[in-house]
């Protein structure tokens, strides 16, 4: 019996197996994201030649790691269907209290420890989090929204409001770390820095978590419906307290990577920014309502803004125009990814061919 | 309670529920359901709408807890299960929303959950791809469906309905399962997709797997055969082989009352058309025509993918029709939104009454008149109250609520009285037209009876009404014509005096593929 069914419905499958430049688009909506950032790339590249420099690249490189780190944390969070807009607040609370720990108590700290504790007060913060938002049955959005609050009045109010400009050597040392060094033509040494490859490292276990664990299927089934999954087995507390913590951890490493790399810790820092990231997270074709996205498009995604953010002025817009730029960007995109979505939008039967 | 079990098996008994007692808030829906299922035995779960089906396999399948009671499974005694220690004892469910999670593949729905479950729900583990396909390929070609690499990677948002529905029973049969719940399984497949689907219980009950069937459709629980569970308003009514009862004594057993009474219907429609619709196209429906007369009541079924729900949306304004002329009392009117159907005089009764119909935390007084604040209020909009307490209470009893008291929230009614709240709140502006969407959904037996009763009244004043439903006893009952849509279309119309439900079944599941082979 069973082959005359594969005959009938094998209509869908061909459906899926037949390429299409729409359905690659649909599917990996990335391509979008990468195609943006190629086109922005060449056109950079025929207005100023100077752009392809090494120099530029390693700009954009260095760039890209604090914010990639971000959006990372939001990407995962946002499979889950949740949102996160309090990392840039436990990020600025990890890294001066960090600093601030190191410098007053504990001057010998080995960067390893500084780093790694940063990310244990990352997840510390991060679960705080999974666990209102789990217990409130609140949604995320709001629940963070009061923690960003929270947690930099916190810092604010009880551990300092004090812009520190020198740092304890061990940080100043990690951020000037070379990872390798080239001579640029007018003879400036131009420096990869060793903490770069903290971001491919994250995106690869972030990947790894999300496509090769259990707990990576789950994200998502949740992201696609929390009921279902619930009903299906899946523990939704395990799911909130893991994502926020994890998306806290990844903060916390960013926190602390960008005192290091600004070589001072500045408490008002970072808050501000987290709209950039969640643009970044959208823009790599995360849908805001979860459920679907890719750790390659995240990371495409923070190179198209980054990117953008550094080019625009080597071809002479002014920098004001970032903004528009990006917004133009980011409403086009999803222009783009919901016509396509409308389009496929499974109706009445007898319409699919 | 009147069926204890037949004692002789109990200590080989799969499942076991023992004066199972559940409360939501303040409805009682289970009042003490005993029930033992034996493993490689088939059960038909049968009952109307709202007697506690759904509730009682929710309790299998550890989605609600019991409020008190016993379930005895595998020997231990539990007081609620969670989902997945009701998994892992074996107990599937493809739920009548069949639970699938859009967002991922094929594969990943069939065959994610039997590693979820041997990981005993624990996430810290890895994700064993091999595995995956290998327990998709088997459960998808047990129930009949490809095995291709394109079909397991397919989005499930992206396939037709019955796939989705072969794909969730797939899902059920691809763990070592020694129970399979299956609540309404055969609702959206083909004739020969359920042919399908009974051979796979077969083989199911041939590997010692109990089926649980929750179903409507009478016919196919004959076909399978096995037990007979009824329940009614909570309770089990009767057990026992199912060929032992007929149509008509399960019928009985399930509404509780003799149904000689057949037809609701009482008037007859006068030759003067109320509405004609003339090639209307909306979202999901494709050109379509038909009239109502005055003091008819039109009754439109079809799948849920139909049309039927978006036919109803277009002619209430709801979603508006993007093509066609509707002539209402033989002139043209133009229906762009709700406010535009109210002001023609055609009213909307949603399907869910909840979240498109009723203030829920406001009293019966502010729902009744809410479509005539405007005309209860003087030049400097103050409500006049007192006309509006009086219109209320005459509505409440033309629509026979159980209460005197408007002033109690709609929360606090049944499903049934609040239903006629609704319909009462529509009577406050005598329309021309009123569409009844799934008028009775979730309603109980009773209510289900005064609201038939009201819109008879209704279409003897010479409403033009439309029942918009799946409900095929229903229509039957009530309904003047009924017209059956498919793939948008309408594909039969019936005299619903003369009509079967098979017949009106048979319009509904034809789909254009199946009439080409």
């Amino acid at each position: 019996m069973s082959v005359s069914r594969t005959e009938d419905l094998s209509g869908t499958a061909a459906q899926s197996r037949s390429f299409s430049l729409g359905e690659l688009v649909r599917r990996r909506p990335e391509t979008i994201t990468f195609t943006l950032l190629v086109a922005i790339c060449v056109i950079v590249t025929i207005v100023n030649p100077a752009f392809l420099q090494p120099s530029t690249l390693i700009d954009i490189g260095r760039a890209s790691v604090v914010m990639g780190l971000f959006a990372l944390g939001v990407f995962v969070i946002l499979a889950a269907g949740g949102i996160d807009v309090s990392f840039t607040a436990i990020a600025a609370f990890t890294m001066y209290s960090m600093t601030v720990l190191v410098q007053t108590y504990l001057p010998n700290l080995p960067i390893a420890v500084v780093i790694l504790m940063a990310m244990f007060g990352g997840v510390a913060l991060g679960v705080i989090n999974g666990l209102l938002v789990h217990h409130l049955k609140v949604p995320s959005l709001i629940v963070t929204i009061g923690t960003q609050y929270l947690f930099r009045g916190f810092l604010l109010s009880f551990i300092g409001t004090v812009w520190i400009m020198s740092l304890p050597p061990q940080m100043g040392a990690f951020g000037r770390m070379p990872l390798f060094q080239i001579e640029a033509a007018n003879g400036a040494l131009i420096t990869l820095p060793f903490y770069f490859l903290v971001l491919p490292i994250a995106a690869g276990v972030t990947w790894w978590i999300l496509n090769r664990t259990l707990m990576g299927r789950a994200i998502f089934a949740v992201g696609g419906n929390a009921d279902i999954a619930s009903r299906l087995g899946y523990s939704l507390r395990t799911v909130h307290v893991f994502l926020f913590g994890y998306a806290g951890a990844l903060a916390g490493l960013a926190g602390i990577i960008h005192v290091c790399a600004n070589r001072q810790a500045n408490p008002f820092d970072l808050v501000g920014t987290e709209i950039n990231v969640i643009a970044a997270v959208v823009l790599g074709g995360a849908r805001i309502t979860g459920g679907t996205g890719t750790v390659l498009g995240t990371i495409l995604g923070v190179l198209l803004i980054v990117v953008i953010n550094s080019v625009l002025v080597m071809v002479g817009i002014p920098s004001t125009w970032q903004r528009l730029v990006v917004g133009s960007f980011i409403l086009l995109a999803a222009a783009f990814f919901v016509t396509r979505q409308r389009k496929k939008q499974p109706s009445i039967s007898g319409e699919n061919p | 309670m009147a069926a204890q079990d037949n004692s002789a098996q109990h200590s080989a008994a799969l499942l076991e529920l023992r004066n199972i007692q559940k409360w939501f808030g303040g409805v009682h829906a289970l009042r003490g359901i005993d029930l033992t299922l034996q493993p490689g035995e088939a059960y038909h779960l049968l009952g109307e709408n709202g007697c506690g089906k759904s509730t009682v396999i929710k309790i299998m399948s550890g989605a609600h807890a019991p409020t008190s009671g016993e379930i005895v499974l595998g020997g231990e005694t539990f007081a609620s299960l969670t989902p997945i220690q009701s998994l892992a004892a074996g107990i599937e469910t493809v739920y009548q929303d069949l639970s699938l999670l859009p967002n991922l593949t094929v594969a990943e729905n069939v065959a994610l959950n039997e590693q979820l479950v041997g990981a005993n729900g624990r996430l810290a583990r890895l994700f064993d791809r091999k595995r995956l396909k290998e327990t998709a390929e088997k459960a998808l070609a047990a129930v009949g469906l490809p095995t291709d690499r394109a079909f397991l990677n397919t989005i499930v948002s992206d396939l037709p309905l019955a796939s989705r529905q072969l794909v969730a029973i797939a899902r059920a049969i691809a763990t070592r399962a020694k129970l399979v719940i299956m609540d309404e399984p055969t609702t959206s497949l083909t004739r020969r997709e359920v042919d399908n689907l009974i051979h796979v219980v077969e083989r199911l009950r041939s590997e010692n797997v109990a089926v649980l069937f929750v179903t409507h459709k009478l016919d196919e629980c004959y076909r399978i055969g096995g037990h007979a569970v009824v329940f009614r308003d909570g309770q089990c009514v009767a057990q026992g082989p199912i060929e032992t009862y007929s149509k008509k004594e399960l019928a009985e057993l399930m509404t509780g009352r003799s149904i000689d009474a057949q037809r609701y219907r009482t008037g007859k429609p006068s030759d003067t058309d109320r509405l004609k619709v003339d090639r209307l196209v909306a979202h999901g429906v494709r050109e379509t025509s038909f009239s109502v007369k005055k003091g008819e009541i039109l009754g439109i079924t079809g799948l849920a993918d139909s049309g039927r729900n978006e036919l109803a949306m277009a002619l209430t304004g709801v979603v508006p029709a993007t093509g066609g002329a509707l002539t209402l009392d033989g002139k043209a009117v133009s229906v762009r939104s709700p406010a535009e159907a109210i002001q023609q005089g055609i009213g909307y009764v949603p399907e869910d009454r909840l979240a498109e119909g009723l203030f829920l935390d406001k009293s019966i007084f502010e729902n009744e008149i809410a479509l005539i604040v405007a005309r209860l209020s003087n030049s400097f909009g103050v409500v006049d109250r007192e006309e509006g307490r009086r219109i209320a209470s005459r509505l409440s009893e033309e629509m026979r609520l159980n209460t005197r008291d408007i002033d109690l929230p709609v929360g606090a009614l049944s499903g049934g009285n609040q239903q006629r709240v609704l319909i009462g709140r529509w009577l406050s502006i005598a329309p021309k037209l009123l569409v009844l969407h799934g008028p009775t959904v979730g309603v109980d037996v009773g209510s289900k009876d005064t609201i038939y009763r009201v819109i008879q009244t209704l279409a003897e004043a010479g409403m033009g009404l439309v029942i918009v439903s799946d409900d095929l006893p229903e229509l039957l009952q009530n309904a003047d014509r009924i017209l059956v849509m498919n793939s948008g279309r309408v594909v039969a119309e019936m005299d619903a005096e003369q009509a079967t439900e098979d017949q009106l079944y048979k319009a509904m599941l034809t789909t254009t593929t199946e009439t080409v082979q």
